[in-house]
């Protein structure tokens, strides 16, 4: 694909426009040639200004005092959330305080619901459990469900969990080392072909559950290295991991 | 005499070329999990996302669960902003216009949207943009550069941005091959970049 071609399929991205097909094809290009990356940003920068054709409408207050409200509540703490898995491929030392806080994290999200109300009940949903941590719960709910532990270079803990058969993984951190705020944790699939990027997060106070972005192949280590903000542009880390776990 | 105006979280002082990001700004705060800077973020850009949604959606109870899930996505993946990339606000609209179009092409996947509820979309489309945009100045750069567009292009822009269209959808509703609405699409947007003066 010469940049022409990369030029068109940006166009019908940025206004979200493109098959399921080209948007892969889209995707694909742009890991290949991260310097394509500038016609990319360009025309969502583009797209977006169309928004201002459309008059402004303010929504109703009751949805602000929702969204509020949910991010208000006390973080439901994402490894207690359900049970440790019965059986693990690697020796694991699972967090000693995950049981005691289960039933804070189960308070909390009552509280939450009856806090919120009814028209609240979608962010409720949403809020009180991340993404990520409905990721985990669906993995903890497959019979092949395993778990692994390894200490991470600076300080902290990293708790893979994951599921073959479900080909998804989610990593719950403690205590990580502080980063610069504009750095980011960006988790990797390592496989045969080389590390696959698998999304970033951040930890405030070191703790996070972020789900791996991308199917799971079975064999996989997941890893983590320290990015600048958004991950690292050519799709490959540029530092050491500081932690990887192996799932097989 | 320095006179600065906020718009939309966008800082435009007479003086300095150089706009502060001051969503950008924000959006690296609430990734840290500030949730003032949230509170702010919402207050400064939910009318407008609110807006464009429901531009795309038009049904308002869905508008509003979008808009929800919008900013419950830049609450829990602010981090993903990468600020030497563009603007915030920019990143903001770009995930509030995924989300509406995602909506609308699940909700209708069906008869909903077949050709002949396109043409009816066609005709009110930029009829309906140029409508309301003729009595706001912060959008006259949107009208005037539409305006200047070739109608083929204004209509494959317009079809995707506001009507949430997908280019074989608009190839079906124009009765114009694939390739031509691929090739108008990017036209129209360089034009549209240029018409505007964007600057990413």
């Amino acid at each position: 694909m010469n940049e022409q071609d990369f030029a068109e399929l940006s166009a019908g991205h940025a206004l979200h426009a493109l098959s399921p097909d080209d948007e892969r094809r889209y995707s694909a290009a742009l890991a290949a040639h991260p310097e394509w990356q500038r016609i990319a940003d360009r025309d969502a920068a583009t797209a977006a200004a169309l928004a201002d054709g459309v008059a402004a409408e303010a929504p109703p207050s009751s949805l602000r005092d929702a969204l509020l409200a949910q991010i208000s509540a006390p973080p439901s703490e994402p490894e207690s959330m359900v049970q440790p898995p019965a059986r693990t491929s690697d020796p694991v030392r699972r967090a000693s305080r995950g049981r005691r806080r289960s039933w804070f994290a189960l308070a909390a999200s009552i509280v939450l619901v009856v806090a919120i109300g009814v028209s609240g009940l979608i962010v409720a949903q949403q809020l009180g459990r991340s993404p990520a941590q409905t990721t985990l719960a669906q993995i903890q709910e497959q019979s092949d469900a395993k778990s692994a532990t390894a200490d991470v270079a600076g300080g902290g803990t990293a708790t893979a969990h994951w599921s073959d058969s479900l080909g998804k993984a989610v990593l719950v951190t403690d205590g990580l080392p502080a980063i610069a705020t504009d750095r980011v944790f960006e988790l990797w699939f390592v496989r045969d072909g080389g590390p696959e990027p698998a999304g970033v997060f951040t930890a405030a106070s070191g703790d996070a559950t972020a789900a791996l972005t991308g199917a799971m192949h079975a064999g996989d280590t997941i890893a983590v290295t320290v990015e600048q903000a958004g991950g690292s542009p050519s799709g490959k880390p540029t530092t050491d991991p500081i932690v990887a776990i192996p799932t097989a | 005499m320095l006179v600065d105006m906020v718009i939309d979280g966008f800082d435009v002082s007479e003086e300095e070329s150089e706009p502060v990001d001051h969503v950008g700004d924000l959006l690296l705060r609430v990734a840290d999990g500030d949730r003032a800077a949230f509170a702010e973020l919402y207050d400064t850009l939910s009318s407008r996302v609110f807006g464009l949604i429901l531009r795309i959606l038009v049904d308002r109870s869905q508008s509003e669960e979008v808009l929800q899930e919008v900013f419950l996505e830049l609450w829990q993946s602010a981090s993903r902003f990468a600020p030497n990339r563009g603007q915030g606000r920019t990143w903001v609209l770009t995930i509030a216009h995924r989300r509406a179009v995602d909506r609308v092409r699940a909700s209708q996947a069906s008869s909903d949207r077949d050709v002949r509820a396109g043409f009816r979309d066609l005709g009110v489309a930029f009829d309906s943009v140029a409508e309301e945009v003729a009595l706001r100045d912060d959008a006259t750069r949107v009208t005037k550069a539409l305006a200047v567009l070739p109608e083929v292009q204004r209509e494959a822009v317009v079809l995707a941005y506001y009507g949430g269209y997908s280019q074989s959808e608009i190839a079906a509703l124009t009765g114009s091959p694939l390739g031509t609405v691929k090739t108008r699409m990017r036209d129209g947007l360089t034009r549209l970049r240029m018409e505007m003066g964007v600057t990413s």
